[in-house]
C-alpha cells in the first residue's frame, strides 16, 4: 500500500515532493522508504578506473626531478604482467624479440607484422606503464613516408604508446615527420643493432672523441626532430653522461653507465634466461643477471620428464576426474559388447591403419 | 728432401707401397713421416651430425614397450630450447599460446598466421623432439580442403612435423584427408578447449556412461582415419585407462590419468609462470607445479627496479666502456666550443607545441 502512495505521489509531484509528503502522510514507514531511497540514489556504483598510464610529462618530470627511470624489455602477456606488477615505468616491446624469442641470430629477420603480433600481446599484459613498441630494421629507413606509415600501423594495430627506431643525424627527417604526424618517437644512439651486417658486428661505440662527438650530435639532433627520449646503447660512462646533462629530454641506457637518466635491460637476459650452462647465450657484460630462471627452468623440466617416465606424476592428486561407480559398471557392460571389444581379441599389431600399411608395410 | 721421395713416391706406388718403400730406405726419419701421414689420413674431419629427431616409429615403439611418452607445449625459442636439453620427446606449440603467451580469454582469437609465427619459433630451438602444430579454431572445421589447405601451411611455413586437431567422430573424414595428403596427425578428445563457446566453460568430460562411450568412439574414429596418436584431456582415469587398451596408438593424457602412453602439460604451467601470488592465474588442478618461475621473476625485476632507482645499478662491473684520457679531454675541449652548450634555451618544437614557450 505504500508502495501505491509512493507511485502515486511520484506520478504528480518531484521525488523530493513525494517523499516530503509520504513522510507527513505515513511516518514511520516513510523513514524507511527514505532511507532505502537515499540508500539506492547517494551510491552509484562505478567501474573501478584502471590506473592512470605513464606518460611523457611524467618522463619529463621524473628527469628534472632525477628521479630514474626504470625500463624493461617484454614480449608477450606474462612477461608484460611482470612488469606491470614490479611497477616498472616504461616497458620496451624491442626488436631484440627476434633473438631472444624467435631465435635468430641478428634483430634483422623480424618484420612489423611480427612486432605488431607481439606488441598486442604485451598490451594485454600492461595497463600502467608506457608501452614503446621497436619500428624493425627495414620498415622505416626507405623514406619518411614508409616510416609514417609504419609508426601508423604500429600504434594501431599494436595498440602502443609510442615507436622508438634506430638511428642519428641521418634519420632526423623521419623522425620529425613521425613526431609532426602525432605520434611519440623515442631515439636509438650508439650501437644500433639493426646495422649489424653494415657495422660488422657487435660493438662500443664512443671510445674516442669522433665517435663521441657524433654520438652526441646524434642524440641531439633527434631532441630537435621532437624525440620524447633516447637509449644510449654500448657508450663509455663519460660519454652518456655528458649527453644526459646537454639534453633536456631524458636518456635512458644500456650499457652506458649510470648517469643517465633512466636504464634499460633485456627481459631474458636479466632473469637469466638461456643460462642453462650446458647452453649458455651470452649475457652481454653490462646486464646484471637477478635470478637464475633459466636453470630453475631446465630442472623444472627434468623433473617432469623423470616423473612421467617412472609413473610418478600424475599422482592420485593431479588425476582430479572421477567417475560414479554405477556409470562405470555401465560403461564396462557397454564397451563388452561394442565392435570395439573385436580389437581387444586381437593383438593391437594386426590392426593395422592405412597409413601404417602405407608406411611401414603390412606386417603379415 | 725426405718429402720429395715421398710425393715421388706417392706418384708411381700406392700409399702403402710408398710408405714401405720410404720405410727401407730412410728408416728414422721414414718413422716420423709415416707416424705423420697416418694421422694426417686416419683421422678425416666430419661435419657434426645433428641429433636425430624422434619420429612416428619411435612413439609406436614406446608404445608397445611401456615407455610413458613425455610432452610439454613450447611457444617460443627459449622454451623450446630447454625443452630440447630436457630430452623431452614431444613439443607441442598449442595454441594455449593464445592464453598464457598473447593474454586471450580463450583459444579461439588466435590465427594460423600466429601459430606459424610460433612454430617457427620453436623449431629453431629444437633438434631432436617431434614438432607438432595445433591448428587453430576456424582453420580447418568449415571442410576437409580448408583443413588440407592449412595444414600443408602449418607444414610448410611453420616447419612443424605434424599437426594437431579438435574433434572426434566428427572430424575423422578431414583427418583421413589430411594423412592421405601426406601429413601426419594427432587427435584431441575429451575436453576440446577451442568449442569453449559451444561447450560452455572448461569442464571435464566422460563422467558419466554416455560421454565416456563417445570419447571412445572418436578416439576410434581418429585411429582408423590415420591419426598417429591422439590427446585425452581432462577425462576420469578409469576412461583414459580403457581407452588407451582399446586403442593401437599412443594416448596422451592431460588430466586424464597416468594409465595413458604418455602425458602433456602446458609449458607456463607447470614452471609455475604467472604464479606470482598478485596475480595468480589459475593453475589447473591436475597440473603439477615444477618450479616458482613467477615469483623468481618478479622478485628479479623488483630488485631491478629498486637498484636502478637508487643508483646502485650498473655499477662499474656493468659498466665496462671506457675512453682513453686523451680522447677524453679532446671531447671535453670540443663540446665547449660547440652550439650544444646551453641545453634549457634551446626548446624543440615538440616542446613548445605541447607546454608553450
Amino acid at each position: 500500500m505504500a508502495l501505491s502512495i509512493c507511485s502515486g505521489l511520484l506520478q504528480r509531484y518531484s521525488l523530493f515532493e513525494s517523499l516530503s509528503n509520504l513522510q507527513r502522510v505515513v511516518p514511520a514507514v516513510s523513514r524507511l522508504v527514505v532511507k532505502g531511497t537515499q540508500r539506492r540514489f547517494k551510491v552509484v556504483p562505478k567501474a573501478p578506473e584502471p590506473p592512470r598510464r605513464v606518460n611523457l610529462q611524467d618522463l619529463r618530470k621524473w628527469k628534472v626531478e632525477g628521479r630514474k627511470i626504470v625500463m624493461i624489455t617484454a614480449y608477450d602477456y606474462p612477461s608484460a604482467v611482470h612488469a606491470d606488477l614490479a611497477e616498472i615505468d616504461v616497458v620496451l616491446v624491442g626488436d631484440s624479440v627476434a633473438m631472444v624469442a624467435l631465435g635468430h641470430d641478428t634483430t634483422q629477420k623480424v618484420t612489423l607484422t611480427d612486432m605488431i603480433h607481439h606488441c598486442r600481446a604485451v598490451v594485454n599484459g600492461c595497463k600502467r606503464p608506457l608501452i614503446v613498441g621497436d619500428l624493425p630494421f627495414g620498415s622505416y629507413e626507405v623514406s619518411p613516408e614508409q616510416a609514417m606509415s609504419s609508426a601508423y600501423r604500429l600504434i594501431k594495430e599494436g595498440s602502443v604508446d609510442a615507436v622508438k627506431l634506430e638511428g642519428g643525424k641521418k634519420i632526423t627527417e623521419t623522425v620529425h615527420r613521425i613526431v609532426q604526424g602525432g605520434i611519440a618517437v623515442m631515439g636509438h644512439v650508439g650501437l644500433t643493432p639493426a646495422s649489424v651486417s653494415a657495422i660488422g658486428g657487435f660493438r662500443s661505440f664512443g671510445r674516442n672523441c669522433k665517435e663521441a662527438k657524433d654520438i652526441l650530435e646524434d642524440a641531439f639532433a633527434l631532441q630537435e626532430a621532437g624525440a620524447f627520449a633516447v637509449v644510449l646503447e654500448c657508450v663509455p660512462q663519460v660519454v652518456a653522461k655528458h649527453i644526459t646533462e646537454l639534453l633536456h629530454i631524458p636518456t635512458i641506457g644500456i650499457g652506458a653507465g649510470k648517469y643517465t637518466s633512466g636504464q634499460v635491460l633485456v627481459y631474458h637476459d636479466m632473469c637469466g634466461m638461456l643460462q642453462h650452462p650446458h647452453h649458455a647465450k651470452v649475457t652481454p657484460k653490462f646486464c646484471k643477471k637477478y635470478a637464475q630462471v633459466g636453470e630453475a627452468i631446465q630442472e623444472a623440466l627434468e623433473n617432469y620428464r623423470d616423473e612421467v617416465r617412472n609413473g610418478e606424476f600424475p599422482s592420485e592428486t593431479y588425476s582430479p576426474y572421477h567417475m560414479p561407480k554405477e556409470e562405470y559398471e555401465q560403461f564396462l557392460q557397454e564397451i563388452q559388447t561394442s565392435p570395439f571389444l573385436v580389437e581387444r581379441n586381437h593383438k593391437p599389431q594386426q590392426v593395422m591403419s592405412h597409413l601404417d600399411v602405407h608406411l611401414y608395410g603390412d606386417p603379415k
